[in-house]
């Protein structure tokens, strides 16, 4: 636990502050894509067996494809085509990394996906930009049943990722990492920055505590963390003082943080960018029906059973009822 | 023209694998793929036994020619044409075949079988796992070849023509598909539902380099697996081998209902001497 440096967002540390060192550009945006697209270069250089690939959507990947072009594969408009192949690199020890959008990449390829890359334990990595409805494309582009597919596969793991720095470290440690991994991207573009780079320790398997409180917690991932922490800091303004966890391994979860959490506050409420059937929230109260340990109140927040239409991400959340205001009057509800 | 003492040792293993497949099909309890396992009989045996460069001995010898069995419910056919090479033990085979614990069931799976080099089953999806790996010997400038099964009917599966478009693409001439063309598929002859017409065109159309060959004539199966373009082509080869769904076993022959079944006591000693029969028909003296 590190001390938050002056001029970051909050007071200062200790209770009902913040438990993790934000950047000093904290809530300013990042580009995980550039994050992606320099990481894989990095390890290209390092690994001859990284390899990279896209189907169609490998912008992010241009300077990889560059230096080694016989390690990059774009497929044309082909996911399931593309999830085969990598399955075929992968059994030949190679390690590619798949650059794509959500949609397609998980449910075009859905059968590939487990097939090939899943049931062989292959350590394939998915890459999908546009979580929840980020995309800005309308149904076909939005990613809201991802992470309830994903995490049903066997050997998958399910990573969401809201500050486009973690992804470095992620994409790091997977080059030890024996299995397949889905990793979940917001806009890719337009990413808000969180953390301090290199002052979190990444661990799969693990959530973050990234600000503490006593009367209830926010456990989200992705582009809500950041909203999280900012609907914490409004409560925090009207006396109450709320913790925020970033889930960002949904699979495997954190069990014991979720169990400790629910001792120490009590209350919990789940807000993701994906439907409220099926991803973080669903896992989470998993947990607590497992385990036998049960919040005095849970609450989810995401997207309702709906095809959403077209609009930003920021009205979209609004209409459905999962942006910062609907989270911070959630929070009053519980607690009343 | 192949030498005649090497394609009458290949078919007298057809044979007996045939005969072997028959027994599977005649004591195991359930059903087997049988129909396309007389099919590709032929295919297999010369690849295992003469085109691709394996070692019983040694599953993993990186310079070993890639295998990908497409058809994955071809599985058994598989398991036998390499336990005729001294990959597996025949008795083994049949013991524990689909039993719980397995490692030979109806389906390739890579999870129970070491020496299977993918699991398969679900159709139309071997091409493209072929392809990446045809891509990683490339990219490493291994010598090997990757084959790759595939069944004619599991070649309605649009994801088979997205990987034979890579691959044209990619000019990975390292790579070759062989189709077992019987024409027909689990439940219709071809032409009654789904029309297989132009049928080697339509991969040439892709730009890939055709053979077409009779899948049961063992001396057109050694000289084109003999006379295969060099890896550095610039472009993949598939095979079209036309063949017969139940070959050999006259009461099966491009018969519907045998896409998978099992064999009274009766009809597998019927089935045996329709076997040895056609064996006798076709066979060469050296």
């Amino acid at each position: 636990m590190t001390q938050q440096r002056p001029g970051g967002p909050g007071g200062p540390g200790g209770p009902g502050g913040p438990m993790v060192r934000m950047t000093r550009n904290f809530g300013s945006f990042g580009s995980g894509r550039s994050v992606v697209g320099q990481t894989i270069l990095e390890l290209g250089q390092k690994y001859d067996n990284v390899w990279a690939m896209a189907a169609d959507t490998g912008g992010s990947l241009a300077a990889f494809r560059q230096a080694f072009p016989d390690r990059f594969i774009d497929v044309g408009i082909a996911e399931q085509n593309l999830a085969g192949i990598a399955a075929g690199l992968a059994l030949e020890g190679n390690i590619p990394f798949i650059s794509g959008m959500i949609p397609f990449m998980v449910m075009r390829a859905c059968e590939q996906n487990r097939t090939e890359i899943a049931y062989q334990d292959l350590p394939v990595r998915l890459i999908g930009t546009g979580g929840g409805l980020t995309s800005g494309g309308g149904s076909t582009h939005n990613a809201m049943e991802d992470i309830a597919i994903m995490k049903s596969m066997v050997n998958m793991t399910v990573l969401s990722i809201g500050d486009p720095n973690m992804i470095k470290d992620i994409l790091i440690l997977s080059m030890t990492y024996p299995h397949p991994m889905f990793i979940r991207l917001a806009q890719g573009k337009q990413d808000r920055l969180l953390y301090e780079p290199g002052s979190i320790t990444f661990e799969i398997g693990k959530g973050l505590p990234v600000r503490a409180g006593k009367d209830a917690t926010l456990i989200a991932h992705g582009e809500m963390v950041f909203q999280s922490i900012e609907a914490a800091k409004d409560l925090e303004a009207e006396g109450i003082s709320v913790g925020v966890i970033d889930m960002y391994s949904i699979k495997p979860v954190d069990k014991d943080l979720i169990i400790k959490t629910v001792r120490e506050t009590g209350n919990i409420l789940v807000i993701e960018d994906h439907l409220m059937e099926g991803g973080l929230a669903s896992t989470v109260a998993d947990v607590f029906a497992d385990s036998g340990v049960y919040p005095k109140k849970f609450k989810r927040l995401g997207i309702p059973q709906v095809y959403a239409g077209f609009g930003s991400a920021q009205e979209q959340r609004k209409k459905y009822g999962y942006d910062k205001a609907a989270t911070v009057a959630a929070v009053k509800g519980m607690l009343k | 023209m192949a030498d005649k003492k090497e394609v009458r040792r290949l078919q007298d293993l057809a044979l007996e694998m045939r005969k072997k497949l028959l027994n599977l099909c005649g004591t195991y309890e359930g059903v087997v793929h049988i129909g396309g396992d007389l099919s590709m009989t032929d295919l297999l045996i010369g690849l295992w036994h003469h085109g691709m460069n394996v070692d019983p001995k040694n599953i993993k010898m990186p310079t070993r020619d890639r295998f990908i069995l497409s058809k994955g419910h071809g599985a058994v056919c598989m398991y036998i044409a390499m336990c005729l090479r001294g990959f597996f033990d025949y008795d083994e085979i049949v013991r524990t075949y689909g039993k719980l614990d397995s490692a030979y069931g109806m389906h390739v799976c890579k999870v129970y079988l070491p020496g299977a080099e993918c699991s398969s089953g679900s159709l139309g999806q071997g091409l493209a796992v072929a392809v990446g790996m045809a891509f990683s010997a490339k990219q490493k400038k291994q010598k090997n070849r990757v084959f790759c099964m595939m069944g004619d009917g599991e070649t309605c599966e649009g994801e088979i023509w997205e990987a034979a478009n890579t691959a044209a693409s990619y000019k990975l001439g390292n790579l070759i598909g062989i189709v077992d063309k019987n024409n027909q598929l689990m439940s219709s002859m071809a032409g009654e539902a789904m029309s297989f017409e132009h049928y080697s065109d339509r991969w040439a159309a892709f730009g890939w380099n055709v053979v077409d060959i009779d899948g049961h004539d063992m001396n057109q199966i050694v000289d084109t697996l003999d006379k295969l373009p060099p890896i550095t082509n610039d472009k993949p080869t598939v095979i079209v081998a036309n063949t017969i769904k139940g070959k050999g076993v006259e009461f099966m022959e491009k018969v519907v209902g045998w896409h998978a079944g099992s064999l009274s006591k009766e009809d597998m000693e019927k089935a045996m001497v329709q076997v040895q029969a056609a064996w006798e028909k076709e066979k060469v003296t050296p």
